[in-house]
């Protein structure tokens, strides 16, 4: 049972740049680029007052989200937490609706019952999480359980963070995704702290992928900075289970680069950490190469981050501009039809 | 695979209406803890291997979190599962999937939600403090899941059928003590029975007994002994008790103008608390006494047989408290 790391400097990468769809390169380097400028403006609408609560953002998680998502098909399954704008993004989800579900408005995905963080939409095939984290992964097995009832190869890609882990869910979900050999692919999101709980807190597990061992399904760390190493990753593990093998564990390190939310100064988290993992930025990692390859000159990822800009301010302006909603009618819906 | 012999035992009226849905769609499916091979703990699946396949019975580890938030995904995309707790006991291990995911994903999203969780509930099996749980006030606190307690093989059989099609999240909980003991007057119908809608099962003038699930026969057998001196009793069985159908309860107190609220879970914060607090909402004028709780003493399920009797509701003291309320 294969589990393994791979890491960067030491792995050379599968596939060359040139063998590569530059199409998809360049919407996975667009998306990117998008989540991080939506992110930066929400950081601002927050301290300047626009937002109802705390934000959660995942800067440096955006190799894994964009890298993970960018593997589905568009009726695979996926069941995001809430460092994984890019993977929502990657979806067709909009930037007006996210910053909408933080403000409460008549616009977001819930229409403002449910908020912040959890947004989600079955449409676009993205299951909307409650905050009990990771209770996505055992909605995820059943998305998968569904796809394999029917005869279908639809894959579910689910996504938790170390902390995660040590959860009832995710022992349970993992142990039900392998035993019933369903179509899933588990992202874990290794950011070095939950909340303020650091990784030797968390887990004496050397790795988070080690544990694929003990559910008999192959595991792999990978850089989580590296859009292209999550990518293919992900890739394998989804080509797996849509060819009827089962499940597998993709473990993506990185940092988690905020506090757990804005709110958070997250002076616990030694400074030379951040001093480190500054330099590994996952997005201008992977402008540089695709620069460096050819796919995208200088010119054109200037156009790609301006233009996500504009798109992020423009997405402001209408969710500002959106309705609160309208308190009657609360009670429908409690029940469905 | 049980027969309809006209006979069926409330447990063979569960499995009847199990089959009946899965041989009508092929969305429904049952899943948890020994189902398949072994026919389930108490039996309600035996032979569903055999005839629907691995596929649509499937055994679980044992993981109750995992599999009942397995049904909430799998429901979430067009499946209707069918999840079997082995006890209701330990629904408390899934607790987190069923109250933050099942129940309030519609209300959030608009998605619908079609999951039914079978739990076999309840004492006087001698089963003791983590076997013989009334799990129902747990989750009737909760906005979002309906709560059925058929207390008839006839009604289990129309109130899971309208369980398992109903796009919300339902808690069908069978009375264990009811199993066997329990048979159909009758044909049994596999006909759809409205959730919401109580049923008076006897009619009487001088006092209301609301109850549900064991109640119902234990409740009608105390009011025919009472009956011989004289004491009119209507009984009204809930049946679900989410929704709540306050309008026939109402109807009868109105009529009687006495109540008395009988179920086998603990008195404190049970849902006859819900039921009296409702009556005296609706129809306190119309009250001539106060309403009267019977429930378990605030203890765990003891397992010795003296020491069960002692907590859990006896034909004594319901006669007692019914002749009392009556009389007043
Ligand atoms: C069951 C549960 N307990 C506690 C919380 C509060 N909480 C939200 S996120 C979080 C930390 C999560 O850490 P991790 O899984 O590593 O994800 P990260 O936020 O680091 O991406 C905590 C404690 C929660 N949402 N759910
Ligand atoms: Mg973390």
């Amino acid at each position: 049972m294969a589990t393994r790391t791979r890491r960067k400097p030491d792995a050379p990468a599968g596939t060359a740049i040139a063998d590569r769809d530059p199409v998809l390169l360049r919407r996975i380097h667009e998306v990117m680029v998008l989540t991080r400028a939506v992110e930066d403006r929400m950081v601002a609408m927050y301290k300047g007052g626009d937002l109802l609560g705390s934000l959660y953002t995942g800067h440096w998680h955006e190799a894994i989200s964009v890298g993970a998502a960018s593997t589905l098909r568009t009726d695979d399954y996926m069941a995001p937490i809430h460092r994984d704008l890019g993977a929502h993004l990657w979806r067709g989800m909009e930037p007006w609706q996210v910053m909408a579900s933080f403000m409460g408005k008549a616009t977001s995905p819930t229409g403002g019952r449910d908020g912040t963080l959890h947004y989600g939409r079955l449409d676009l095939g993205i299951y909307n999480l409650p905050s009990h984290i990771p209770a996505n992964f055992p909605v995820a097995t059943g998305m998968a359980f569904a796809s394999k009832y029917r005869g279908q190869d639809r894959v579910c890609l689910a996504f938790c963070g170390d902390g995660s882990t040590s959860r009832a869910d995710f022992h349970e979900s993992l142990t039900m995704a392998s035993v019933l050999k369903l179509p899933n692919v588990f992202v874990i999101e290794n950011n070095q702290f939950a909340y303020s709980t650091p990784l030797r807190m968390q887990s004496n597990s050397e790795t988070f992928a080690i544990k694929a061992v003990a559910y008999g399904i192959p595991g792999v760390t990978v850089d989580g900075t590296d859009a292209l190493a999550v990518h293919d990753a992900v890739a394998e593990g989804v080509a797996r289970a849509r060819a009827g093998e089962g499940p597998s564990i993709v473990e993506g390190v990185t940092m988690r680069m905020h506090g757990h939310a804005e709110h958070d100064p997250a002076d616990y988290v030694p400074k030379d950490m951040y001093d480190e993992w500054s330099k590994k930025d996952p997005v201008e990692l992977f402008e540089n190469v695709l620069i460096d390859a050819g796919v995208l000159d200088g010119d054109a990822a200037k156009k790609v981050r301006e233009d996500a800009r504009q798109l992020a301010i423009a997405a402001r302006r209408k969710a500002l501009a959106d309705p609160m909603p309208e308190p009657s009618g609360i009670e429908d819906g409690v029940y469905a039809d | 695979m049980p027969t309809d012999s006209g006979q069926a035992t409330y447990l063979e009226a569960v499995g009847l209406a199990l089959d009946s849905e899965m041989d009508r769609d092929p969305d429904v499916f049952i899943i948890g803890e020994d189902v398949g091979q072994f026919g389930g703990a108490f039996k309600v699946t035996k032979g569903f291997l055999e005839k629907f396949g691995a596929r649509r019975v499937v055994d679980t580890p044992i993981a109750e979190t995992g599999f009942t938030g397995l049904a909430a995904g799998a429901a979430l995309v067009g499946l209707r599962p069918v999840v079997e707790f082995q006890f209701a006991d330990f629904i408390s291990c899934a607790f987190d999937p069923i109250i933050n995911v099942l129940a309030r994903h519609h209300w959030r999203t608009g998605d619908a939600m079609p999951v039914t969780m079978r739990a076999p509930f309840g004492g006087r099996l001698r089963a003791g403090p983590t076997h013989s749980q009334s799990v129902e006030s747990y989750f009737a606190h909760v906005p979002g899941i309906k709560i059925v307690m058929p207390g008839t093989p006839e009604d289990a059989a129309g109130l899971l059928v309208s369980s398992i099609r109903d796009n919300s999240p339902t808690l069908y909980l069978e009375n264990k003590y009811l199993y066997r003991r329990l048979r159909a007057s009758g044909p049994l119908s596999l006909d759809p029975i409205p959730l919401g809608v109580a049923k008076v099962v006897r009619e009487g003038r001088d006092v209301t007994l609301i109850t549900y699930s064991a109640g119902v026969s234990q409740g009608l057998e105390v009011a025919e002994e009472l009956d011989k001196d004289g004491i009119s009793v209507e009984v009204v069985d809930i049946r679900t008790i989410v929704p709540l159908d306050v309008e026939t309860i109402v109807n009868s107190v109105r009529k009687t103008s006495r109540a008395v609220v009988l179920h086998e879970a603990a008195k404190r914060l049970g849902y006859g608390a819900e039921i009296a607090a409702t009556i005296q909402e609706e129809a306190f004028w119309d009250l001539d006494q106060p309403v009267v709780r019977i429930g378990a003493l605030n203890t765990p399920t003891p397992t010795s047989p003296p020491l069960e009797d002692a907590v859990i509701p006896q034909p004594a003291q319901i006669a007692e408290t019914l002749r009392k309320v009556a009389r007043a």
